[in-house]
């Protein structure tokens, strides 16, 4: 059992029998009334969403997980395939429960994921990724405007809004929660 | 880096509102931000200080969470409507996007008014106040819903029959969430209102919850007629911007409150450590003429005015920097 004050981003927990990983969490005071936190849990299964309020010392069920490191082979729509680096065993992972993490995750790489028994609560992905653009327009010529920007794609198919002087083949910093570009990498 | 243009943007905020009461003949007054005492309020933890003095003995101080309790000094001594911008400190509530433990409040009191006619000078003055920025939510007509139809309309729970804690017990449950043997009316009321209610609140207009239930013991009037409070609190993209009362005038309904939340805030804090201001002794007495007080957070009133979900950004120096780079943003 934790506290629900101490339950954050990444916790995993047991609602209902269920695994749930808390997506957000925010700790909120309502006018004349007691500390709240307000929590997103996620259902690595089935992608539910459930929105739970608790006061900050109302106990919670954790689980106990263990962390295994997946090389990412490929996806086909419908699953992510991995390879456990340890026992070369398989492992396919829906992908409505992991959302967009197919811009994030490069073929072949090697992420960290949270098993609760076999089953994958999470995949860490880092907050900045670099990433090559693979495909971008050319800048119209003569707009050099201040904060102009245009549109690239980067290997993984992530299209990301950029400064203009970003060129197809350049490396590119994108933060992966809000999908913006932060800088050019020079390699 | 430093954002200078929201540092103008806070000036041009202020001296727009000052401008605007300064024109309706409103005083803008000072009070301390250091007191003794405070009103009891056990939801809010205060920062506790002490002042050394060699003569007359050490004493704790508190820094205010609101000007209130010296603002209703200066009505009950016969003020004229009265406004104040301050910097009011709230201690162990969550750093990030709609908190710092340092905040700045505009409080104003107007005479002979009541919560509603409130609604209409606070919808008023935002127009009048705004800078030079525009958000969608600017154009739109302010939604004002008591608290019974928002709470029939976004988590379909009948506050009438709500009076029984049974009944609001058996909603929380049906709404899927998991009320504590122990929780209090409140809490099971606040469980449902920050799940479903708050966070289904249109983004994209102010929008005024009036009539607060009577259970959440606070100093606005009681209606005679249904068992709710003269109180409400805006919200613009969300976020609780303002609370409102048609302020209690009535001694021996101050005192009840003064003893019941006093009692309650020594209760849960004894030993934890946080905390325990004094209730101010002679509160109680003042003769509150009948007028209406709003708080407003200027920070997050701005934040909505720069179209910014934080007011982490436009603080110069919050205190998340500080701690967690451990130097400020230069």
């Amino acid at each position: 059992m934790i506290k629900a004050g101490q339950i954050d981003k990444g916790t995993a927990l047991l609602i209902k029998g269920q695994p749930f990983v808390c997506i957000e969490r925010e700790f909120v005071n309502p006018g004349k009334g007691s500390a709240f936190v307000r929590l997103k849990l996620k259902s690595p299964a089935t992608g539910q969403v459930l929105s739970e309020t608790m006061k900050s010392q109302d106990n919670a069920e954790d689980i106990t997980v263990e962390d295994r490191d997946l090389q990412y082979l490929y996806n086909d729509g419908e699953n992510f395939y991995f390879q456990n680096t340890d026992t070369f065993d398989q492992v396919d992972v829906p992908m409505k429960s992991f959302t967009d993490y197919e811009y994030f995750m490069k073929e072949g790489e090697t992420y960290r994921a949270t098993f609760w028994e076999d089953q994958v609560l999470d995949i860490i992905i880092p907050s900045k990724i670099v990433f090559t653009v693979a495909e971008a327009e050319e800048a119209v010529k003569g707009d050099t405007v201040q904060g102009a920007t245009k549109y690239v794609t980067t290997e993984t198919g992530l299209r990301v809004r950029v400064p203009i002087f970003i060129k197809q083949g350049e490396k590119i910093r994108v933060n992966t929660e809000t999908k913006e570009y932060l800088e050019r990498v020079n390699s | 880096m430093f954002d200078f243009k929201a540092a103008a943007r806070r000036s041009e905020l202020c001296r727009n509102i000052r401008a605007y009461f300064d024109g309706k003949g409103y005083l803008e007054v000072s009070t301390p931000t250091l007191s003794p005492y405070l009103i009891p309020e056990p939801t809010i933890k205060a920062f506790r200080t002490e002042f050394r003095n060699e003569f007359a003995g050490n004493m704790d101080l508190y820094l205010i969470p609101s000007p209130e309790i010296f603002m209703k000094r200066l009505l009950a001594a016969g003020s004229p409507s009265i406004y104040q911008i301050s910097t009011c400190f709230r201690n162990a509530e969550q750093l990030g996007h709609v908190h710092n433990p340092e905040f700045m409040m505009l409080e104003y009191y107007t005479l002979d008014f009541d919560d509603k006619d409130s609604i209409a000078l606070t919808i008023d003055m935002i127009d009048k106040t705004k800078i030079a920025e525009h958000q969608e939510w600017m154009d739109k007509e302010s939604l004002i819903i008591t608290m019974a139809e928002a709470m029939e309309r976004w988590a379909g729970v009948d506050m009438e029959k709500a009076e029984d804690i049974g009944y609001i017990r058996k909603e929380a449950e049906r709404l899927g969430l998991t009320p504590d043997a122990s929780d209090t009316w409140n809490d099971i009321f606040n469980r449902i209102f920050l799940t479903y209610v708050e966070t289904s609140i249109p983004k994209d207009r102010p929008v005024y919850i009036t009539d607060y239930p009577d259970k959440i013991n606070c100093l606005a009037k009681a209606y005679s007629d249904k068992p709710c409070r003269k109180r409400w609190e805006m919200y613009i993209n969300g976020i609780e911007i303002a609370n409102c009362y048609d302020e209690e005038t009535d001694k021996e309904a101050t005192r009840k409150y003064f003893e019941e939340e006093e009692a309650t805030l020594i209760r849960e804090r004894e030993g934890t450590g946080d905390a325990i201001p004094p209730a101010d002794p002679s509160f109680p007495d003042l003769a509150i003429p009948q007028s209406s007080g709003v708080a407003m957070g200027l920070d997050r009133l701005l934040a909505a005015e720069m179209g910014v979900n934080s007011i982490e950004p436009l603080l110069l120096f919050p205190l998340s920097d500080m701690l967690v780079r451990g130097k400020s943003r230069e």
